[in-house]
């Protein structure tokens, strides 16, 4: 067997952190020497700007700049009222849209889960496409369904409800509603599969026993589903805090989210020790909510039983 | 609710998402240059304009350029990572893995600053291939986590009967788990395809106003003023969308591709 070649005893005086580099890194690549390119790929144009980022959100600022140093400003800006507003509306916007568009998306993905085969995939060619549409052109088809000259605002004067029809957005409204439906059809797909987990005969026995469909999807399927909506709302939280195109387009200033003050401190002042300093914080948030999600779904009731 | 209110449940929500991108379409309609719903007059002059202006044109030569080539980049990393993973289930296959997974779930305002810093530092800004790059690893974990789902879904038996038959790791892979992987493989090209055709942070941030996509074509032309070639061209993202991934579709298994749950035999 090849494996024998690399499988001499350790030499002599290797410390344990030699070891640990023999053994984790360099004895799999050497069994798997295309492991290599990938460990690359990722190691120089992922992890390294981060190294790059994190080492410079310690920085010191100069006029256009940034210049080698070690210090805190940065964060310490973090409890300026410029960060803690910024901060609180991006939660606030996060948890409203993840919310609201679970509302739609748990109902609407358990009946798609349910339809046959051929209607099932439609739909879900049909999710994929407004999925994958860029934020700009979403945010840009209801910004016209909100302005004045093409949309909703008409219709409503048409019928009487105001005076003079009057555009929708920039608003605190617009940016919300903009967030939940950029939303929806990814809680659909990060639902789908628990979706298709549940058992069939869970629901038909429900309703051969005389409940409506409404009420076994609330007193059956709910319950089971409860854990995946948990994670499926952090993991919409996550996403929804780095949403940069929509409240650019659809909020007002003072509704600033998160992602748009990093671009605006790296690219609007030129600020990028500041920026990155945003950023690793950001990243940490994001990190420790996407564990605390992978958890959630671990202990998902519809796939161990 | 009964039956009934299922499917007027269901129609409501399409309804809903498809109204806006409905309404680009009858924008992008309009005869004269401005916005109106239902359209001014009809007609299809803004789409051809795509073509003619010289701006339009740039950035849909360099989204498309981008869009293929970050995707082959993608995917050259995810299989390389996924067989890894699946022949040898060590700690290291596993870390890559996971690495891999990292980039998708973090926003992408971090990723395109990251790299826009990177680039800072080795001194190369606004370069097409900085974009090419970012996307590619940035998209990395759709093609990760198709290519796995390929690798899961080999019967052991197939692998084993292989073995039997004399076939080393190399033969093995070219004649049995290559092209059985393959579908996940165009599957996983056309998912990274599309989505950075539309994707806009990491473009804008590493383009530097020097390399120019479309979608930051698009947010440009929205500051400056709306002319219906905006709508003709959301038209178009949303026609190629639907041509992918119905093809996608067509000649794949699309509910097992997002995780459907399928029974074994």
């Amino acid at each position: 067997m090849s494996d024998r070649a690399f499988r001499r005893p350790p030499a002599a005086g290797r410390g344990p952190v030699g070891r640990v580099l023999t053994d984790g890194l360099v004895a799999p690549l050497r069994r798997f020497p295309f492991g290599l390119y990938p460990t690359l790929m990722i190691g120089v144009f992922f992890m390294i700007p981060f190294a790059i980022m994190f080492a410079i959100s310690f920085a010191h600022r100069t006029e256009s700049t940034y210049e080698a140093g070690f210090e805190i400003t940065h964060y310490a800006r973090f409890f300026s009222p410029l960060f803690t507003t910024h901060l609180w509306v991006t939660v606030q916007f996060a948890a409203l849209a993840s919310a609201l568009s679970l509302v739609v998306a748990v109902p609407f993905t358990f009946f798609v889960s349910r339809l046959r085969r051929r209607p099932q995939v439609v739909a879900l060619v049909f999710i994929l496409c407004v999925l994958t549409l860029s934020e700009v052109i979403i945010a840009y088809s209801l910004s016209v369904v909100m302005s004045r000259s093409g949309g909703l605002p008409n219709v409503f004067e048409w019928l009487g409800f105001v005076d003079r029809a009057k555009s929708w957005y920039p608003s605190y409204f617009a940016n919300l509603f903009g967030l939940t439906f950029f939303n929806i059809p990814f809680a659909v797909l990060v639902l789908y599969p628990a979706c298709t987990r549940l058992d069939r005969e869970l629901t038909e026995a429900a309703q051969t026993m005389g409940a409506s469909p409404a009420k076994a999807f609330f007193t059956v399927v709910l319950p089971l589903l409860d854990r995946t909506i948990l994670a499926a709302f952090v993991l919409l939280f996550v996403f929804t805090m780095g949403a940069f195109v929509t409240p650019t387009w659809l909020a007002r200033p003072e509704d600033t989210m998160m992602a748009q003050l990093i671009a605006e401190q790296a690219l609007g002042r030129g600020n990028i020790p500041f920026a990155a300093a945003l950023s690793v914080f950001f990243m940490a948030v994001t990190l420790v909510l996407s564990l605390l999600a992978v958890r959630l779904r671990r202990g998902d009731r519809t796939s161990g039983a | 609710m009964t039956r009934w209110g299922k499917t007027v449940f269901l129609t409501l929500v399409f309804g809903m998402t498809a109204a806006p991108l409905l309404i680009v379409a009858g924008v992008s309609l309009n005869a004269k240059k401005r916005m109106f719903f239902p359209p001014d007059g009809v007609s299809l002059r803004w789409f051809p304009e795509i073509f003619e202006t010289a701006k339009w044109l740039e950035a849909l030569t360099n989204s498309v350029v981008i869009a293929v080539s970050a995707a082959f980049i993608a995917v050259s990393i995810a299989l390389p990572i996924a067989y890894f993973l699946w022949r040898h289930k060590v700690f290291y296959a596993k870390a890559l893995f996971v690495a891999g997974l990292v980039p998708f779930a973090l926003p992408p305002v971090i990723t395109a600053l990251g790299m826009l810093v990177f680039w800072g530092e080795i001194g190369f800004v606004g370069k097409m291939w900085n974009i090419m790059i970012g996307h590619g690893v940035f998209l990395v974990t759709l093609p990760l986590v198709m290519i796995s789902l390929g690798l899961e879904s080999i019967d052991d038996e197939i692998v084993e009967a292989a073995r039997t038959m004399g076939a080393d790791g190399r033969r093995m892979f070219a004649t049995v788990i290559f092209p059985m992987v393959l579908p996940y493989m165009v599957a996983g090209y056309a998912f990274v395809l599309v989505l950075s055709m539309n994707e806009y942070i990491i473009s804008f941030f590493l383009g530097q106003h020097a390399t120019i996509t479309l979608p930051v074509q698009v947010l440009a032309s929205l500051r400056s003023g709306y002319t219906p070639v905006i709508a003709a061209v959301a038209v178009m993202f949303i026609l190629f969308a639907v041509v992918v991934f119905s093809a996608v579709a067509r000649f794949g298994d699309l509910p097992k591709l997002l995780g459907a749950w399928t029974p074994k035999e």
